[in-house]
């Protein structure tokens, strides 16, 4: 009899169908991976099966029994808890008492008993490889025995089912092989754990079987070991979706024309930051298209902002034309012709609450203004020409930017960028989260960019799209390029080879 | 007829929606007018124009300082403890001149708004905290600069700024007057002004587009404390007496009200100018028509408590529609 | 980073800096100060009023303690209020100056600026650093057991002015000196009606809202004006909280709406003051509008003078020699009062230009 059981569940939010029809089983004592991109709808299944969300259609089953999760408190009273990624316990509170925390044990007057808990404690962490003093605040611990703390609690509910969400981002290697040995216990009590990373090769030593999601729709379940790396990337990335495309889904066309003999337009060497970055090095020269490769996490957004100085380097350094960034810092990088799309529009592009003039004259401000004055015939004209050559949709300049569509929301972003004249364009995910109208008009701009000679630097999740629209694809994991390709060898096989292969002894 | 009205309302209810942020505090002016004309005797007279507006300037120049601040999602509690500082220093200076004295206070208040500038925008405290140092530590020096005596000040040319009239209406009005067109000038239309709004709507893609963030934070706590420091110079030309433990006491609420009220959000990225003026016209009606009705201090209060409810209700709506 | 951070707290360093140099040595006043002066000028000392016969008085022997040599004695004075006003600073003031006249050289002296906790904590300070007399100008009347257990316990004196506590006399404490405020509210009535010849309407100007100075300077107005001049209505009371800006702001309000108001009674200098200059504002000669206070400023005496007040009350801040003279005839074994009010004086236009320098 299967431990939990979603049968043919959807959910529907406004504008996006997270999921599609998924079936999902786990069976006790089974680790079970589950794996897609960003968007792919794991988190989605994850709230499902905890309660946060309720499904449209479908069903769920435990132990046998149809059941539906109201709140989370219901799920976790049923046995089935999460651990995230970031640690849901109180820091300022000590070890033992988060441990027992709504469930201390009492002495004969119904006081704590607090001798018998921190002992109890004691005993009960040591099998978690904890062997800190539990008398501690929790805040106090390294991020890994807090996770192991979590997870106790967590199996100290009687839970009959664990879920982890990317429980490795921020454990040291030693404290990923204890939190493997204490896996491989727990799958000893029959407790079933779904397992959520994109670490190939966390998967493959720890995990029995593989759940891949893809924009909101199972792909693949089936045993893991049955399956090879570079088929469960394919299979994540979508390589099956490329005759679809190829019908004119992507508007990228062929290489782009570097002129002869041009040097570098963008030149990255040896980007280092901390446990993120490691000695990542490449150029762009002048109409050129470079795609950054890789998984979620691999540093690819880390590098993009790295570049246009909005993230902590310890070292390396950032050339545009020859000349180099000192100490980056934004506003240098905006002056030296870097100019960054980020990852998260809502977050970090757009001002949502300022009309499609303003965001667009944002960062050409001082450019249009004379003695600080802003000079809106100047700023009128700018606006307008990028507006009817991205064809954005919108009642007029003076709309909210937060109340237009994702793509031309997107469009605004790129039309700020434009408006500053840069020489590099560096895009993370230009296409994400917008409808397939405005991603081919996204693509072709690109092209066009390319073509008018901007060296540019893509990243995409989209195999299909990094690989149409670049020239080169350096790929990168865990904060290193690993591979190079060029020429003929820009495919998406290629690609997946590369990002699958098997990591070289971990860092130390 | 049932369908039509049932298909009237919600557009109607949503129209108010949007509406009532924006204009309320002018309805409500409006509204409290109309009953001071009928029950409040002598109110449509230009004496008593002069004297809610004499009262009210002190308020809408510090409002004025703490709007900005509120649009880059910041607060200022230091307002009062500035005022204080600045009047501190006025009696300490008059040997010198007025314009001496004034530029005195005007370089505390710049000194403070530096500090506060620093702590927000390189530090990277949060305002509350960053201001809440100078809020309690700024007035503690201003007694101390003041030797905690009131000090009488008879110097005619700070006296006019006080009590003096220019072109029929009192120079403290005109002061005040142009300072709100350049606050709203510089809001509309400047660089500065423009780049405020984006760190305030969001500070990481106002990061990103290559904007000067912490210039612009510190210039926005710069400005706040200078125009507090404008304030305090004027209620000591007014009170004819500089008096570092009450000039500018409570201040920083009664601005803060005037700003909320106006319909500036807490949120930044949006900046007032004119509403932050009627907000404190308001709360200026409010207090008037209680004193003038002879109602008790904690009335008034109680008055101000629930506008301040309503306009921050009426806010909520807002951002959840 | 580290060089951004030095930058910053330089820079922090530096505007403190600049205040300190600001507030020193290069600044110059508009004239000599002339507002404070409570220790040179020939200072009115308190007189006691005449004791009704029978009233309880105290002894050493009755309270249980030692004789003390007030000379040689440790003595401490704990200050309620900030400084800030002049009513504190010439209390404060009349207690070192008159310390200092007997010799007494072991006086400390603390201030809890406003916050009860911290006077009870100076207090118990001196009282464990081993005071042998307690001046006290307590901030409430409630909440000093802690204290009165510390200090019977050792035999210490305390004699408490200005503001009385909620204790037996005698026991807990030795004596209180003080005013009777709604005595002071009654010759305000008194002076009110001479001054408006019996008829005419009143505003009150409030001190700050639950405090009993208020209270009681409020009822023994109203009191007094309904018995002597059943004909002044009062028609105004609104809180100025004590502050010259607070009551300036109120008077404009009251006067532009109110044009009848005759008579505004201000229950401090500070808010009459900050009326006067309302009356300045809204076109006003010294005169239309006849004002009494309380205190006994040297700047509401000044008002007297340049005709805008018409009467003040004293409120007399200076409990210095009073409280030595009591604390030296206790010690001598003879019976002091429980309860000594002070008669306070008043400043009207016949004696305001030659008493001026005696107030505070």
């Amino acid at each position: 009899m299967a431990l939990l059981e979603v049968v043919d569940v959807s959910k529907t939010f406004p504008g996006v169908k997270a999921l599609d029809g998924v079936s999902f089983t786990l069976q006790p004592g089974e680790v079970h991976a589950l794996v897609g991109e960003n968007g792919a709808g794991k988190s989605t299944l994850i709230k499902v099966l905890t309660g946060v969300y309720q499904p449209d259609r479908g069903e769920i089953h435990y132990q046998g029994q149809p059941r539906s999760f109201a709140a989370p408190m219901d799920a976790q009273r049923a046995g089935i808890s999460t651990i995230y990624q970031e640690v849901n316990l109180i820091p300022l509170m000590s070890v033992a008492q988060n441990l027992f925390l709504g469930r201390e044990p009492r002495n004969a007057v119904g006081m704590i008993d607090r001798g018998r808990m921190e002992r109890e404690a004691r005993e009960i962490l040591a099998e978690y490889g904890v062997t800190a003093d539990v008398r501690r605040r929790l805040g106090t611990l390294p991020l890994g025995a807090q996770q192991m703390v979590a997870l106790a609690r967590a199996v100290m509910i009687d839970a009959r089912v664990v879920i982890m969400d990317e429980p490795t981002s921020s454990l040291e290697p030693r404290e990923v092989q204890t939190l493997f040995s204490v896996i491989r216990r727990l799958h000893g009590q029959g407790i079933g754990i779904v397992y959520v990373s994109h670490r190939m090769d966390e998967l493959y030593e720890i995990c029995e079987s593989v759940t891949i999601l893809r924009d909101g729709r199972l792909v693949h379940t089936g045993r893991l070991a049955d399956l090879e790396r570079i088929e469960l990337v394919s299979l994540m990335l979508g390589r099956e979706m490329s005759e679809v495309r190829r019908q004119g889904f992507t508007e990228f066309g062929g290489d782009h024309e570097t002129p002869e003999g041009a040097g570098p337009v963008l030149r990255v060497d040896g980007l280092t930051s901390r446990t993120k970055l490691h000695d990542v090095t490449f150029d762009v020269r002048p109409g050129e298209v470079v795609g950054l490769g890789g998984l979620l996490g691999a540093g690819r957004s880390e590098t993009i902002k790295a570049i246009g100085g909005a993230y902590p380097l310890d070292g390396g350094t950032v050339e545009v034309d020859g000349v180099s960034l000192k100490r980056p810092t934004t506003e240098r990088a905006v002056k030296a012709g870097i100019a960054v799309q980020p990852e998260d529009r809502k977050a970090e592009g757009i001002v949502a609450g300022l009309s499609v003039r303003d965001n667009i004259a944002l960062a050409v401000l001082s450019k249009t203004s004379r003695f600080g004055i802003v000079s809106d015939a100047r700023i009128d004209e700018i606006v307008q020409r990028y507006m009817s050559r991205l064809r954005i949709k919108a009642s007029g300049p003076d709309q909210r930017v937060g109340d237009l569509s994702g793509g031309n929301q997107q469009k605004v972003l790129l039309a700020r960028l434009l408006a500053t004249g840069p020489k590099v364009l560096l895009l993370d995910e230009p296409t994400r989260g917008i409808d397939v109208g405005a991603k081919a008009e996204v693509q072709s701009l690109i092209e066009e960019l390319a073509a008018e000679g901007l060296g540019v630097v893509l990243v995409s999740s989209d195999a299909e799209e990094l690989v149409e629209g670049s020239d080169r694809v350096v790929v990168l994991r865990d904060g290193a390029v690993v591979g190079h390709l060029t020429g003929d060898r820009v495919t998406t096989e290629d690609l997946m080879a590369s990002i699958a292969a098997a990591a070289p002894e971990s860092p130390a | 007829m049932t369908t039509t009205t049932i298909k009237t309302r919600p557009t109607d209810l949503s129209r108010v929606r949007t509406w009532l942020p924006e204009y309320g505090v002018y309805l409500a002016i409006a509204l409290l007018i109309a009953y001071n004309i009928v029950f409040t005797p002598y109110f449509l007279t230009v004496s008593n124009l002069r004297i809610q507006l004499i009262q009210v300037a002190p308020i809408v120049i510090v409002a004025l300082g703490m709007a900005l601040v509120i649009g880059t999602e910041g607060i200022d509690l230091s307002v009062g403890s500035v005022m204080a500082l600045a009047a501190a220093l006025i009696p300490l200076y008059l040997g010198y001149g007025v314009v001496a004295a004034i530029l005195a206070s005007l370089v505390a208040g710049l000194a403070v708004g530096l500090i506060n500038g620093l702590l927000v925008a390189r530090v990277g405290l949060q305002p509350i905290v960053a201001t809440l140092a100078l809020f309690v530590g700024g007035r503690g020096l201003a007694v101390v600069v003041s030797d905690g005596k009131l000090k009488d000040i008879r110097n005619p040319g700070m006296l006019y700024l006080g009590s003096g009239d220019l072109f029929g209406l009192p120079v403290l009005v005109w002061i005040a007057a142009a300072l709100v067109l350049v606050v709203a000038f510089v809001v509309r239309r400047t660089v500065f002004g423009r780049r405020l709004l984006a760190v305030g709507g969001n500070r990481p893609a106002a990061e990103l587009a290559g904007l000067p963030v912490k210039r612009v934070l510190i210039t926005v706590y710069v400005t706040c404390a200078v125009l507090a420091s404008i304030a305090g110079l004027l209620s000591v030309a007014r009170i004819q007496s500089s008096d570092a433990s009450a000039v500018g006491l409570l201040i920083e609420l009664s601005a803060i009200t005037a700003v909320v009220v106006g319909g500036t959000p807490l949120t930044g990225g949006k900046v007032k100018v004119v509403g932050t003026v009627a907000g404190a016209i308001l709360m200026q009606l409010v207090i008037a028509t209680m004193i003038k009705h002879d109602l008790g201090p904690s009335t008034a209060e109680m008055a101000q408590a629930v506008i301040i409810l309503v306009a921050v209700y009426v806010a909520r709506e807002r951002t959840t529609r | 980073m580290n060089v951004r951070s030095n930058r910053s707290r330089a820079a922090v360093l530096l505007g403190t800096v600049l205040f300190a140099a600001m507030s020193g040595a290069c600044a110059k006043s508009e004239e000599p100060a002339s507002t404070a002066g409570a220790g040179s000028a020939p200072a009115a000392t308190q007189a006691v009023q005449s004791a009704a016969p029978g009233a309880a008085t105290c002894t050493l022997d009755q309270f249980g303690g030692t004789k003390v040599d007030l000379k040689t004695a440790k003595v401490g004075f704990s200050q309620s209020e900030k400084e800030a006003n002049p009513f504190r600073i010439a209390e404060t003031q009349s207690i070192q100056d008159e310390a200092a006249k007997l010799g007494i050289t072991n006086l400390t002296t603390t201030n809890a600026n406003s916050q009860f906790n911290k006077q009870i904590s100076d207090v118990e300070q001196m009282i464990d650093s081993g005071v042998q007399l307690l001046v006290i100008a307590p901030l409430n009347s409630d909440g000093w057991d802690s204290v009165f257990a510390k200090a019977s316990a050792k035999k210490i004196p305390i004699v408490t002015i200005d503001r009385k506590i909620n204790a037996t006399a005698c026991k807990d404490y030795l004596t209180f000196i003080g005013s009777d405020f709604a005595e002071q509210g009654k010759r305000a009535a008194d002076e009110m009606a001479k001054a408006l010849g019996n008829k005419g309407e009143v505003a009150i100007l409030l001190g700050a809202p639950g405090n009993n100075v208020t209270t009681l300077r409020t009822s023994g107005f109203k009191d007094q004006i309904a018995k002597i001049a059943p004909d002044i209505k009062v028609t105004f009371e609104q809180t100025g909280n004590f502050s010259r800006e607070e009551g300036q702001k109120v008077a404009e309000q009251l006067l532009q709406s109110n044009p009848n108001i005759n008579g505004i009674y201000g229950e401090n200098d500070e808010m009459a003051l900050g009326a006067v200059t309302a009356l300045k504002g809204a076109g006003k000669k010294a005169g239309d509008v006849k004002i009494v206070s309380i205190d006994g400023t040297k700047g509401a005496v000044q008002g007297i003078v340049d005709g805008w007040i018409n009467a003040v009350i004293e409120s007399n801040p200076r409990f210095g020699p009073l409280a030595f003279e009591t604390a030296t005839k206790f010690f001598a074994g003879e019976p002091v009062g429980q309860d000594i009010i002070i008669s306070d004086r008043a400043y009207d236009a016949s004696n305001a230009k030659t008493d001026l320098n005696s107030a505070y």
